[in-house]
């Protein structure tokens, strides 16, 4: 099966996992992005064309699928940003050693940061919150959980390809 | 093109987040939401501030085209303040004149100076208004500035106003101050003289002259002007009183004809007595 179809298909299934059984796992409001971590993980195996495009598809599909609370667009710019910084992490000689070591920990770490900050910032625009808090309070917790999330594909790949 | 092609390719990566942000950016701005509206205001404020910022920097693309545009502004502009200081001047006079016919329970007949003669010994102004506006013979010439002179022909539609520079012109006058009186002619020159003033009278340089009781034509208290100088000659029994009249002939544009007919047995009776 062509990897892309692969990609597709896994990309449809943590989109429908993201949008139902996700929200099981919430701390407050704050929950893991799967979908990011996918997307870092796209852009070290396939690079940054790639992952920006699959950034993009991905984005607009949760839009469409959410509507993002009146924000279309939001989750594909955003997500589009993402991939394409993830691109940077791209080395085609060492893939399994940075999807398997702490390098896709920072990897994941530094795209969520960029991509919730950003995110957040438009999307709690016009509200009180200042931008400090704004920060701190959602694009830091989510970043630290979607890093502490990005362990468990970091542990398997490690110990089924590096082991 | 192919130059073009290997750009794209070599930069293709940020073509294509271009792109993707360009796509997210439009969807993003069909929303309608708060939060859409706060970052577009945000978004004219910085574009704002910063426009404000790089304002120094000239457009030197622009510059010719706004020159040349300038130029017609400029052009258009001067021709505006022309006409626009013509209606200044203009409308102070009609003002003025607005001013003495409020000032005077006399009726006025506003007039047009359409001819003039200062250089004869018989001046005159010619007026567009004549007996179909009711102008009549012997009628006032005023201005806000004093006494022009009296109408002496008229037609339906234009009459001939014979001006104090006139050798004819005759006016019963007085000194406002001391109320010496005198018989105003003109002998030539721009100033006109206050005759039959005896020497022991009081008079002095800027007294003011203005028409007296005694004038059969003109109403009283009508401003004349200013006593320029007095002399006297020599072995005479009156003094020589020099009065600069207060109207300019020279920029008479508009008049006022006084609506005031004289009483005719009145001036029947003083001409018999003056033959």
């Amino acid at each position: 099966m062509p990897r892309i179809v692969t990609y597709t298909l896994f990309s449809l299934l943590l989109i429908l996992l993201s949008t139902t059984l996700l929200r099981f796992l919430a701390i407050g409001d704050i929950v893991p992005d799967v979908l990011l971590i996918w997307i870092v993980y796209i852009a070290i195996r396939e690079g940054q064309i790639a992952a920006t495009t699959a950034g993009f598809l991905i984005g607009l599909t949760i839009d469409l699928l959410s509507g993002a609370e009146g924000m279309v667009g939001l989750a594909a710019l955003t997500k589009s940003i993402a991939g394409f910084l993830a691109g940077y992490f791209y080395n085609e000689n060492k893939t399994l050693q940075t999807l398997g070591g702490y390098q896709f920990l920072v990897a994941v770490g530094v795209v969520s940061l960029v991509h919730n900050v950003l995110y957040f910032l438009i999307f709690l625009q016009g509200t009180d919150l200042s931008w400090w808090k704004i920060i701190v309070s959602y694009g830091l917790t989510t970043t630290l959980f979607s890093t502490a999330a990005a362990l468990l594909p970091m542990f398997v790949i490690a110990r089924k390809y590096l082991t | 093109m192919r130059r073009l092609f290997d750009i794209l390719g070599l930069f293709k990566e940020y073509f294509l987040l271009a792109l993707f942000i360009l796509i997210s950016l439009l969807l993003l701005s069909s929303n309608d939401t708060s939060q859409i509206r706060s970052i577009r205001s945000l978004t004219v404020a910085s574009v704002g501030y910063l426009q404000d910022i790089l304002g120094f920097i000239p457009n030197y693309f622009a510059l010719k085209q706004e020159n040349r545009v300038l130029r017609e502004v400029n052009l258009t502009q001067a021709e505006e303040l022309s006409r626009l200081r013509d209606a200044v001047i203009e409308n102070g006079q009609l003002r003025r004149l607005l001013g003495l016919k409020e000032q005077l329970p006399l009726q006025y007949q506003a007039a047009n100076v359409v001819g003039k003669t200062l250089h004869l010994l018989r001046n005159s102004i010619t007026l567009d208004v004549g007996e179909r506006e009711g102008i009549r013979l012997d009628m006032p010439v005023v201005t806000d500035a004093g006494l022009v002179g009296k109408i002496v022909s008229t037609s339906d539609h234009y009459s001939l106003g014979q001006i104090l520079l006139n050798r004819d012109f005759r006016a019963s006058a007085k000194v406002q101050r001391s109320r010496v009186d005198g018989i105003l002619v003109w002998e030539g020159g721009q100033t006109v003289q206050l005759k039959n003033v005896a020497k022991t009278l009081d008079v002095r340089p800027g007294d003011l002259v203005v028409t007296s009781e005694y004038s059969s034509i003109f109403p009283p208290g009508i401003k004349i002007g200013l006593v320029k100088n007095t002399s006297q000659a020599p072995g005479a029994l009156f003094q020589i009183v020099e009065i600069t009249p207060s109207v300019d002939f020279t920029k008479l544009e508009t008049v006022f004809v006084v609506m005031h007919v004289p009483d005719s047995s009145r001036v029947t009776i003083s001409r018999r007595a003056a033959h």
